[in-house]
């Protein structure tokens, strides 16, 4: 009896493209010229993806949705041509129409209720000048925002009977969830985090420190024993978690202004050994973002990049193609912290 | 000193990566019904059908349909949507429902003349769907076969008034391609499961909940008990619905993720999602009725017992398997003695 097939146990590998791409010297003319080729390629396909009411969904279709147009805005903020400003204007006035009257985000049209795309949302509207009023109520609204803990009896329990614990993290740490009233888990919170620092010194609120503070603490606690993140645990009934790269790439980008310590290198070594086995474009372009917001060199993933979309179909989700159009970029990474932000 | 259930019981639910297992305290059952006439669909007997298959080499394609055809199904000019277990990717895993199924349902129902196979999974621990489908081999099926994919977890929702209340959520947005089927086949794995025992047909539909409304791993529904969830869910969807469950391999021990491969040589078919399910616990040697949410649903959504189910196909006997289970769980199987027996008998 055998699981072994023509479809089963394919099993991720390193790419042709990364293989080729350790041959292209991405510092070369024509390399920079394939890649600007590539990038216009990927913010013309991003315009041609938007709805007519300004904003995407998460494939090329309607119902627009705060996440992706999210994405999609800071991806074309980047650009400069004509089209990519009309395309921006359309979507901030989506965003804008949407926000809701404490300052949140609806999921969508068909899912008003406030939500953790607002941080998303919020990202994207910060780089703005004039949009930043609404950017910092959205800020605000998620600094009252938290993920739900356990009972007083539960935390009670569990510390007379750790061994009893099904996941191992500190309780009483707390970050942002993607519904009100759950728990916290680490990519809402990566997202909390970078909407947050990207306002920190505009807020004046006494709230941001301190939440930022325990979200990075939070964040640490829940590292895998093999360095990067898994959705939020590090491990289940005694079974260790395996990190995921996409998750690692958002929460290093979350942690890029702390002190680079010990732990941070080690989810950075761990993200590097994903990315030589998952070479999805979602992967590769978030760990080109959390590499390029720490300083490493990234042409050689780049350069991976630009082979895989110039050897293929650009991605339908408007998510992985806006990291991949951000991935892209070769300065001006909206996701990176500046330091008097 | 409480056990891990107490525990998670006490909690009341459940904090990161799981948690919070079958919130239906006994006390709570006696005080009123849970579930509206809407979702009452115990009929007085159901028919589940039990098909040997050894490998994913051979020709499943056969299996499948003769299996189909033991049951009434409208499937010709039907826009029928398949909805595997897709999860998570372990290369030395059997996590998934197994693309050469998938593939071999997907031929089988154009031969019986389905208008449109569509294949739709709202993975439940990953979010990059390119590795998955690639990692998986779902992507080459579903190429191979020019078979559309739509990922649950973004698909446009509509709110749908549940017509349970277990959880007490009242209301979910679910996924437009399942609300709009002419038929759903949940085709689960046939899995253990570290927090409700066993995941199969009935669980497998949380995968329909959409993760950008509710977040990876399907928070919400984790909180709000993943036995009220599976209860509340499937006594909600009022499409036409089929299952299908890959028994062909298994998986034992720390299941749905980190489990072992069981190697079992079946397929187990049904309309009735609770006798399906409660067919496929027994072939696990675990007592569907001591697992809460199925022991449940045998109220009013199916048939869980022996006596009201019609077994078609091959002995039930001959074909189960003694599943390994987590400690916690050593309390749902059959007694060792009887199983013995059983297995002899078969």
């Amino acid at each position: 009896m055998s699981h072994r097939t023509k479809y089963g146990r394919q099993g991720p590998g390193q790419s042709r493209q990364h293989r080729a791409a350790t041959a292209v010297s991405a510092s070369s003319a024509s390399a920079l010229a394939r890649l600007g080729a590539v990038q216009e390629r990927a913010h013309r396909g991003l315009i041609a993806a938007q709805n007519v009411d300004g904003g995407w969904g998460a494939v090329s279709a309607p119902p627009s949705e705060t996440e992706s147009t999210s994405l999609a805005l800071l991806a074309l903020s980047c650009s400069s041509t004509e089209k990519a400003r009309g395309s921006v204007q359309n979507a901030k006035a989506w965003l804008l129409e949407r926000q809701r009257a404490d300052g949140s985000w609806p999921h969508s049209d068909a899912v008003p209720v406030s939500h953790w795309m607002t941080s998303l949302a919020v990202l994207a509207l910060a780089r703005s000048p004039e949009e930043r009023p609404a950017a910092e109520r959205g800020a605000r609204w998620l600094l009252g925002q938290e993920g739900r803990g356990h009972s007083w009896l539960t935390r009670l329990l569990f510390r007379l009977f750790p061994e009893k614990k099904p996941v191992d993290l500190d309780w009483d740490l707390t970050g942002w969830p993607w519904m009100p009233d759950t728990f916290s888990w680490v990519e809402p919170t990566s997202y909390a985090l970078l909407a947050l620092k990207s306002l920190r010194a505009g807020l004046s609120d006494p709230r941001v420190e301190p939440r930022i503070s325990e979200a990075e603490r939070m964040i640490l606690d829940r590292t895998c024993a093999e360095g990067g993140w898994n959705y939020g645990n590090s491990t289940v009934l005694g079974e260790e978690l395996w990190p995921y790269p996409d998750t690692t790439a958002l929460a290093l980008m979350a942690l890029q202004d702390r002190p680079r310590g010990d732990e941070i290198q080690h989810s950075l070594s761990a993200l590097e050994r994903m990315s030589e086995a998952n070479d999805s474009i979602l992967a590769r372009s978030l760990a080109i973002l959390a590499f390029q917001s720490y300083g490493r060199d990234v042409s050689a993933l780049r350069t991976a990049l630009v082979l895989q979309l110039e050897n293929g179909d650009f991605p339908l989700e408007t998510r992985a193609a806006a990291f991949a159009a951000l991935a892209l970029q070769m300065d001006a990474n909206p996701l990176q912290l500046s330091r008097d932000a | 000193m409480p056990d891990r259930r107490e525990f998670i019981r006490l909690g009341s639910a459940a904090g990161a990566g799981a948690v919070a297992a079958v919130s239906l305290p006994a006390c709570r059952r006696e005080e009123k019904r849970r579930w509206s006439d809407r979702a009452y669909r115990k009929a007085g007997s159901s028919k589940v059908a039990i098909l040997p298959a050894d490998s994913y080499e051979g020709d499943l394609r056969d299996v499948v349909t003769v299996g189909l055809r033991m049951f009434p199904l409208e499937i010709a000019g039907r826009r029928v949507v398949l909805k595997p277990n897709l999860v998570e990717f372990d290369p030395q895993g059997v996590i998934n429902t197994h693309p050469a199924l998938i593939g071999a349902t997907i031929e089988s129902l154009r031969t019986l003349g389905a208008s449109e196979v569509v294949v739709a999974e709202g993975p439940g621990h990953r979010r990059d769907n390119e590795y998955l489908w690639r990692a998986s081999g779902l992507a080459e099926m579903l190429s191979d076969t020019g078979t559309p994919y739509v990922d649950l977890n973004s698909d446009a929702v509509r709110p749908v008034r549940l017509a349970s209340d277990f959880t007490g959520i009242g209301t979910l947005y679910l996924p437009q391609t399942i609300l709009d089927a002419d038929l759903l086949i949940s085709m689960p794995k046939l899995k253990t499961h570290h927090w409700v025992g066993v995941t199969l047909s009935m669980k497998n539909l949380f995968g329909i909940v959409p993760g950008t409304v509710y977040g990876w791993p399907k928070n919400l529904l984790h909180w709000a008990g993943i036995g009220s969830s599976i209860l509340d869910i499937n006594a909600s969807l009022e499409v036409p619905r089929f299952n299908l469950v890959d028994g062909i391999v298994g998986m034992e021990g720390n299941g749905p993720i980190q489990g072992s491969a069981k190697p079992s040589g079946v397929l187990v078919l049904g309309a009735d999602p609770v006798a399906v399910d409660a067919t496929c616990a027994r072939l696990m040697n675990i007592d569907p009725s001591k697992v809460a949410y199925i022991r449940e649903a045998d109220a009013f959504l199916g048939n869980a017992s022996a006596e009201r189910i019609v077994q078609l196909g091959a002995s039930l006997e001959a074909h189960q398997k003694d599943f390994r289970v987590l400690d916690a769980f050593e309390n749902l199987k059959f007694d060792a003695m009887s199983f013995e027996s059983r297995t002899a008998a078969g």
